[in-house]
């Protein structure tokens, strides 16, 4: 029994990184019927920034703790870049021609470039990231849980929590409300529906670099680290529903633990199958995610 | 004349290996034969239906290792390889699409790619099965040793090698040039139309009876399938082959490969294929790198200069494109090693073609070349196709049963969040009659046409029509029940001809499926000769004959709404519903309409209109419903309608109270 709750706990974690990441993916698919598909190398190259950044940090002789939360700020702007050149270079033309294979094409060269680049400035090896708290892990009722775990699933949530206060209570916030639900309509209200789609991209690459530094310090950093994860978080984001901010939670908790549990019972080779599976299975019995709302078409 | 391009590309095929004497360079040519499989059925998913795959690679994996296994487990050789791997990778094919292409938006491409590292993943670790990381070795086979023969003729003399070489360069030209064949055959025929018709519009696609989702996974499936026999032949070309053959970049240069060589054509994902077999061999080697960049920007300087000697309009759009090909080449000078940027120079790649050059070489081509010969004469009218009165539209009228309504909508409701769009509606049609909907705007008309098309599934109530009972079922099984609608914002086919927009609508009449389609069987063949009779019949009831192979969407307003009453018309419907038809049309043109709309009732079928011009309403209506705010507020002959007096209230407001 405390095997299973061990691996509840474990799965917890993992699955909240993925749903941040799929939130990542939810922000601009609102705005603009597009989505990153470089998301991971947004999270990685976010990470490998933090990394840099707190190590110069610590080498200023300020305490690990001190230095992560310092590291923070940088790595947010470092997001918040990367996702204003991706919507730059890869979306912008394309949502003007209306070209789906576009933006689909150009997001993954974007995320090859990036990767690639990262291999060269930081190297093909996996690095370690130092951890902010202690890496001892704590038991409670013989569930071994380690800090940094915790840490993820209050950040992730904290993350999200911010956005979503920020889309709902101001005015910048309802701008994107009102362009992810008519793009035409706020068009003609006077938003600049095209810089919202920017400042999505922005906010959604700085939510996947934050992921970034928040999974680092429980794996390891590396140019390799994005992929599986951005392409977990798919799974989470249409298991959850494409439209769905609660969804993306409950599909990340979904996946983490079946992968944790896949992993111990099965075979941790197989770790990363049930992942597609249950994209599926999801896409066949309720094809706008659990929680997703059916679109109504309009002739 | 049509058949010299393939005539030649057949010779060059045939002497091609006696030229190439090279091993090294013959296995590229074989490479690109395989690759260009794989890319010309990719075309038919990426290029035609429009969904983007990015698990081609996989599908390629697939294949190799349905051939490997074969060979490994069960010591099966290359010719039960072949159509098994076919088998297998279509079906995997079929898992991925039936499930990713219920829903629109970028489902697909996010399937696939998951799905490519999940087969990565499993041919891992299946370790008894497929070998795992170790891989798998073939021997290329040997069809006939043609070599006893080399005393009679002297060109077969030579090594074994060379002669399994040369064989199996054969054996992969005649596969390519099938699957030229059966794509070429299979996308002029339904199918092919069927595809390109979903794209352009594909709620007109399912209410033409053509099922959106149904074609798309059929393209799919296609497609996976020759990716499986390119998979196949593969491991046989390469005689050995691992899990890293079959990764996330691959499947990202298949797709570079169609953009950058052309979508939507025969001849671009070949080319597509010869840049990326060569596309390594370039990034391998700085100074080929270098020079092919000079050569790249010096096109483009060129091209450039052009534009502004021209004058031409867009000349400063080009700045861009120039100034970073240029640039291109200063960094492939600064750069040091190579395959250290190897990736990203891929990337720049994809990036460039997404932007410059979205319709490919053979697009960019198609371009010039149109606007060098800007007059060529094409054949547009087909009026003088020979009218054979038997195949004349609707020839044999409907019998018409006057005893019980064609259709019946019971208590309809149907509720849009909180607000109910239709609220407890009943609607009887008669069959032969003009039946007029009106109502002010926002009264729920279209709302009522889209239930009963099947767009919208009602929230409650029944629909009864000619014994089916319509509520629930999707738009094209409600299609191939007998009910045609028009759109109230036209929905043509804007890429297909006129003639191919009527074709569509009369996808019903085949009978012949998809292999009758690839293989050309005499009943294919005799029921596209017929589809296209009767479609000539029909633009001629419409009276757009003249046009019949011009471009839909170069089609002037009124005669788009001609046509797509024609298209309605060859879905042979029993009830047809027109949604404002009249609108945005000149006198002379509802003149026209109005006579249409009365030939089609004297044929038998019934009409269901809505319309807000009054007069052609009043004029040509047997029985006309009014709507307001969701409800049903009068129905009756016209001239009862319009004494009504909650019409007149509807209609103009306040009370209707006549003044003594």
């Amino acid at each position: 029994m405390s095997i299973f709750m061990q691996l509840i706990v474990s799965g917890i974690s993992v699955g909240m990184i993925y749903g941040v990441i799929a939130f990542g993916y939810q922000l601009t698919f609102a705005t603009s019927k597009t989505l990153n598909f470089g998301q991971g190398e947004a999270l990685m190259i976010g990470a490998l920034v933090g990394l840099t950044t707190i190590n110069v940090l610590i080498g200023q002789s300020l305490g690990t703790f001190t230095a992560y939360f310092l590291m923070l700020p940088v790595v947010l702007a470092f997001g918040a870049l990367q996702g204003t050149v991706v919507e730059w270079l890869g979306v912008r033309q394309a949502i003007k021609t209306k070209s789906e294979a576009g933006w689909i094409m150009a997001t993954i060269a974007l995320g090859i470039i990036f990767k690639n680049v990262a291999e060269n400035v930081w190297g093909r090896d996996a690095l370690k990231f130092p951890s902010p708290l202690p890496e001892a892990s704590l038991s409670f009722w013989g569930i071994r849980i380690q800090p940094m775990e915790i840490a993820i699933v209050i950040g992730a949530l904290g993350m999200m929590l911010a956005v979503e206060f920020f889309n709902r209570r101001t005015i910048q916030g309802k701008a994107v409300v009102a362009t992810a639900s008519d793009r035409d309509a706020a068009g003609l209200m006077g938003i600049n529906t095209s810089r919202v789609i920017t400042f999505s991209y922005a906010l959604s690459s700085m939510t996947a670099a934050f992921a970034g530094v928040l999974v680092a310090p429980v794996t390891l950093t590396g140019a390799t680290m994005g992929a599986v994860l951005g392409l977990k978080a798919f799974a989470v984001a249409i298991i959850g529903g494409l439209s769905s901010g609660l969804g993306v939670v409950v599909g990340g908790l979904i996946l983490g633990i079946t992968e944790t549990m896949t992993g111990y019972y099965v075979s941790t080779g197989y770790k990363d199958v049930p992942g597609l599976v249950l994209l599926l299975l999801v896409l066949s019995l309720r094809p706008s995610g659990l929680f997703g709302k059916t679109t109504i078409k309009k002739v | 004349m049509r058949a010299f391009p393939y005539i030649l590309g057949l010779i060059a095929l045939a002497v091609c290996p006696f030229l190439v004497t090279s091993p090294y360079y013959l296995h590229l040519l074989v490479t690109i034969a395989i690759f260009s499989i794989l890319t010309l059925g990719l075309d038919v998913v990426f290029g035609y239906t429009g969904e983007v795959s990015v698990g081609h690679a996989s599908l390629l994996g697939i294949g190799a290792y349905t051939a490997g296994v074969l060979a490994f487990h069960f010591n099966l050789g290359f010719w039960a390889a072949l159509p098994l791997a076919v088998i297998v990778t279509a079906f995997f094919g079929l898992l991925l699409a039936l499930p990713a292409l219920r829903v629109t938006g970028p489902y697909l491409a996010m399937v696939t790619l998951a799905f490519g590292t999940i087969v990565q993943i499993l041919i891992n670790e299946m370790v008894d099965l497929t070998n795992g990381p170790l891989g798998i070795k073939f021997s290329t086979p040997l069809f006939i040793d043609l070599r006893a023969y080399s005393d009679v003729i002297p060109l077969f003399d030579m090594s074994l090698k060379r002669m399994k070489e040369l064989e199996y360069f054969y054996i992969t030209g005649i596969a390519l040039v099938l699957t030229i064949v059966i794509i070429n055959r299979v996308l002029a025929s339904h199918y092919g139309r069927a595809f390109e018709a979903l794209r352009d519009s594909p709620i007109a696609s399912d209410c033409m009876g053509v099922s959106v989702y149904k074609y798309k996974v059929i393209a799919f499936v296609l497609s996976a399938g020759l990716a499986g026999l390119a998979g196949a032949l593969f491991a046989y070309s390469e005689q050995y082959i691992a899990p890293n053959n079959f990764s996330f970049e691959l499947s990202v240069q298949f797709l570079l490969a169609v953009t950058m060589g052309g979508r939507k054509s025969r001849l671009g994902p070949m080319i597509g294929a010869v840049i990326i077999v060569f596309l390594p061999n370039l990034l391998a080697d700085i100074a080929l790198f270098r020079i092919a960049a000079a050569i790249i920007a010096g096109i483009a300087v060129v091209a450039g200069v052009a534009m502004f000697v021209r004058g031409h309009e867009q000349r400063h759009r080009a700045l861009v494109p120039v100034a970073l090909c240029v640039a291109f080449f200063v960094f492939s000078m600064m750069l040091q090693k190579i395959t250290d940027y190897k990736l990203s120079i891929f990337g720049m790649m994809i990036l460039f073609v997404v932007y410059f050059l979205p319709e490919g070489i053979v697009g960019f081509l198609r371009q010039l070349v149109a606007a060098a010969l800007p007059n060529r004469a094409r054949q547009v009218s087909a009026r003088h196709e020979a009218q054979d009165d038997s195949k004349a539209w609707a020839a044999a009228p409907l019998a018409i049963n006057t005893q019980k309504p064609l259709l019946t909508a019971q208590q309809i409701v149907m509720q849009f969040g909180g607000l109910k769009a239709l609220d407890h509606v009943d609607l009887n049609v008669q069959q032969g009659t003009i039946h007029g909907l009106i109502g002010p705007n926002g009264s729920g008309k279209s709302t009522m046409m889209n239930v009963l098309t099947g767009i919208y599934v009602p929230t409650e109530g029944s629909i009864a029509f000619d014994g089916h009972a319509l509520a629930g079922m999707k738009s094209p099984e409600i299609a191939l029940c007998g009910v045609a609608r028009t759109f109230q914002n036209v929905q043509l086919f804007g890429e297909l001809t006129l003639l191919e927009n009527v074709m569509v609508g009369l996808h019903h009449t085949y009978t012949s499926g998809f292999f009758g389609a690839a293989l050309h069987t005499s009943t294919f063949t005799r029921e596209e000769a017929e589809a296209h009779a009767r479609a000539v019949s029909i633009l001629h009831f419409v009276g757009l004959d003249d046009l019949a192979y011009e471009e839909a969407r170069n089609l002037p307003y009124g005669k788009q709404r001609l046509l797509e009453i024609g298209r309605a018309l060859a879905l042979d419907p029993k009830l047809l519903l027109l949604d404002e038809p009249a609108a945005g049309l000149t006198a002379p043109d509802i003149a026209d309409l109005v006579r249409i709309i009365r030939k089609i009732r004297d044929h038998g079928i019934t009409v269901i209109l809505i319309e807000h011009h009054m007069d052609v309403v009043m004029s040509i209506c047997d029985q006309v419903t009014v709507f307001d705010f969701g409800q049903k507020i009068a129905e009756g002959r016209p001239a009862d309608v319009q004494a009504n007096e909650r019409v007149i209230e509807a209609y103009l407001g306040g009370s209707a109270v006549p003044a003594h």
